[in-house]
């Protein structure tokens, strides 16, 4: 199901919690929100989640205007949505499976199909057997899976993760996001990732909202905006970006004035020793590697360019396709 | 020990379990929906799903006014309505309606205060699953809660022993009455010590029960 916002606004008091929010979020994909914490995006979420009301704009589920709805409407539409959180939110006077159950009950499905349908979904999470289970014995990673399979519960076409994998760590993470991913597939849902960690948005989104003091200032495929950001909380958060060891390699830790982006096809191109040949500069490559993004390589080189070629080379490595970053 | 002492001891035993008992069950139905409401129409960042400040206000007041009152002056002024319910003033039936006024309000304080620590997440989860504001309060907030009620319903049902025993000061049957006109008036301390020892065990053995049971309901969690 496809999600349109157009010019949402939410304000407490002062503060502008969503300031003029569009957003285009396209059907069967996995939809980034990235932004620091009290950039809005938890605000935003709860607006699209129908959990707040828009103090203006619109929100559209395909062609359904449902910020207008009445309060009836809302707890129906709210039925055709899952959501995730960071805390999990878990009922802890009901053990796994009657957890999953939850949704359905609320709905007045029969018992028969209840029972059914939660040792299915124990399933698909990896959890089968575990029904019985108090949610106290669960791990952080466990708590998570029974939680995507009581959003999944009753079949909706729309998955909200409000900062899902913040509270586990970077193993649990992937093993979380790699389920989520399997599940989107499997599923087609529409899946938006609420998220302040640029990792979670380069391991499973196709495409990224950047939002900083309520407003989107960057938005795009997440390849594009990986290989060239284009506002400072981009570039920030790329900055931030925790590499594995794998991915980079890092020769001297001082200097680099220049870092150099390379991208799919460039990456096998021999582009440095053409612009050294043509120009005459010299490289010192500080650190390089491979980041691998939505299913795409973006290399990645930090390098010093002998100053009085740095003009030509740059130019150079831009016609070249490489994008050139200065480094303060 | 003689045979009128354990006559009069059961008797006034059995009466005061039936009190109590009794009374527990009416101040629960009195004070549940009181407790409930109070909880859900408060602000809502204590948790207040359906918030009416209004409402709230009243209701608050309505409470303290009641919890303030003297125990012995209530079941004084409630004289009237305790003979227009039961059709008398005195005795062990007469006693369990002041018995379960002056509880209500207790109750529906402490039954708030347990609803107060349900995770407000866990409450957002269910609103965004689609829950209407009755199955929230009916299948998530109060079985959330249970731990946090059975202990308040256990501290109830010990308050109410103690207000029992106050009730036989004027008429009200049970062991306080046994003490009070035996131990007391006709100077017979064993009467007085037989009826404190009774008090004091079922104080212990309800507040053992009710520890257990809470227990037993975190521990499956």
């Amino acid at each position: 199901m496809q999600i349109i916002l157009k010019n949402l606004k939410r304000y407490y008091g002062d503060l502008h919690a969503v300031d003029d929010v569009s957003l285009n979020i396209p059907s069967n994909t996995i939809y980034g929100i990235i932004g620091k914490s009290g950039a809005g995006k938890s605000s935003l979420v709860r607006l699209i989640s129908m959990l707040e009301k828009p103090d203006a704009g619109e929100i559209y589920y395909d062609d359904k205007r449902i910020d207008t709805l009445d309060i009836k409407d809302v707890i129906q539409e709210r039925r055709k949505i899952g959501m995730i959180f960071q805390n999990f939110n878990l009922f802890s006077s009901r053990n796994a499976e009657q957890n999953i159950a939850y949704p359905m009950e609320i709905c007045g499905m029969d018992k028969e199909h209840i029972k059914k349908r939660c040792a299915e979904l124990l399933e698909v999470v990896g959890l089968a057997g575990r029904g019985d289970a108090p949610i106290s014995t669960l791990s952080g990673g466990q708590k998570q899976r029974v939680a995507i399979a009581r959003a999944l519960a009753c079949e909706p076409e729309i998955l909200f993760c409000d900062e899902a994998t913040s509270a586990l760590d970077p193993q649990t993470t992937r093993a979380i996001l790699a389920l989520i991913k399997e599940i989107q597939k499997k599923m087609s849902l529409t899946v938006v990732m609420i998220t302040h960690q640029m990792e979670v948005v380069r391991d499973s989104c196709s495409r990224v909202a950047v939002l900083e003091s309520g407003q989107v200032v960057e938005e795009g495929k997440v390849t594009d905006i990986f290989a060239n950001p284009q506002s400072e909380v981009t570039k920030d958060f790329l900055s931030n970006v925790k590499i594995s060891k794998k991915d980079i390699i890092r020769w001297s830790k001082e200097g680099g004035q220049y870092r150099l982006g390379f991208r799919g096809g460039k990456t096998d191109d021999v582009v440095i020793s053409k612009v050294t040949r043509d120009t005459g500069a010299m490289f010192n490559i500080r650190a390089a590697g491979i980041q691998d993004v939505d299913g795409e390589k973006i290399g990645v080189m930090i390098v010093d360019i002998d100053s009085e070629h740095a003009e030509a080379a740059i130019e150079a490595l831009i016609k070249g396709g490489v994008s050139v970053e200065e480094i303060k | 020990m003689n045979q009128q002492l354990m006559n009069l001891v059961m008797k006034a035993t059995g009466e005061t379990l039936t009190m109590v008992s009794l009374s527990t069950l009416f101040s629960l139905l009195l004070g549940l929906p009181v407790g409930v409401l109070l909880h859900v129409t408060s602000s809502e960042e204590q948790g207040g799903i359906i918030s009416n400040p209004v409402l709230n206000s009243v209701l608050g007041r309505i409470v303290n006014v009641l919890r303030s009152f003297p125990f012995i002056i209530l079941m004084i002024l409630l004289i009237p309505l305790s003979r227009a319910i039961v059709g008398t003033s005195i005795g062990t039936k007469a006693t369990i309606v002041p018995l379960s006024i002056a509880a209500a309000p207790f109750v529906a304080r402490i039954i708030e205060s347990a609803l107060k620590e349900v995770d407000p997440g866990v409450i957002q989860a269910a609103r965004a699953m689609g829950s209407t504001n009755w199955q929230i309060i009916i299948k998530v907030m109060i079985p959330e809660a249970m731990p946090a009620l059975v202990s308040g319903i256990t501290l109830t049902i010990i308050n109410l022993i103690g207000y029992s025993a106050m009730a036989g000061a004027i008429g009200g049957g049970g062991l306080g009455d046994l003490a009070i006109r035996y131990g007391y008036q006709r100077f017979r301390p064993e009467y007085m010590i037989c009826c404190v020892v009774i008090i004091l065990v079922l104080v212990e053995v309800i507040q053992v029960i009710g520890n257990k049971i809470a227990g037993k309901m975190l521990a499956r969690r």
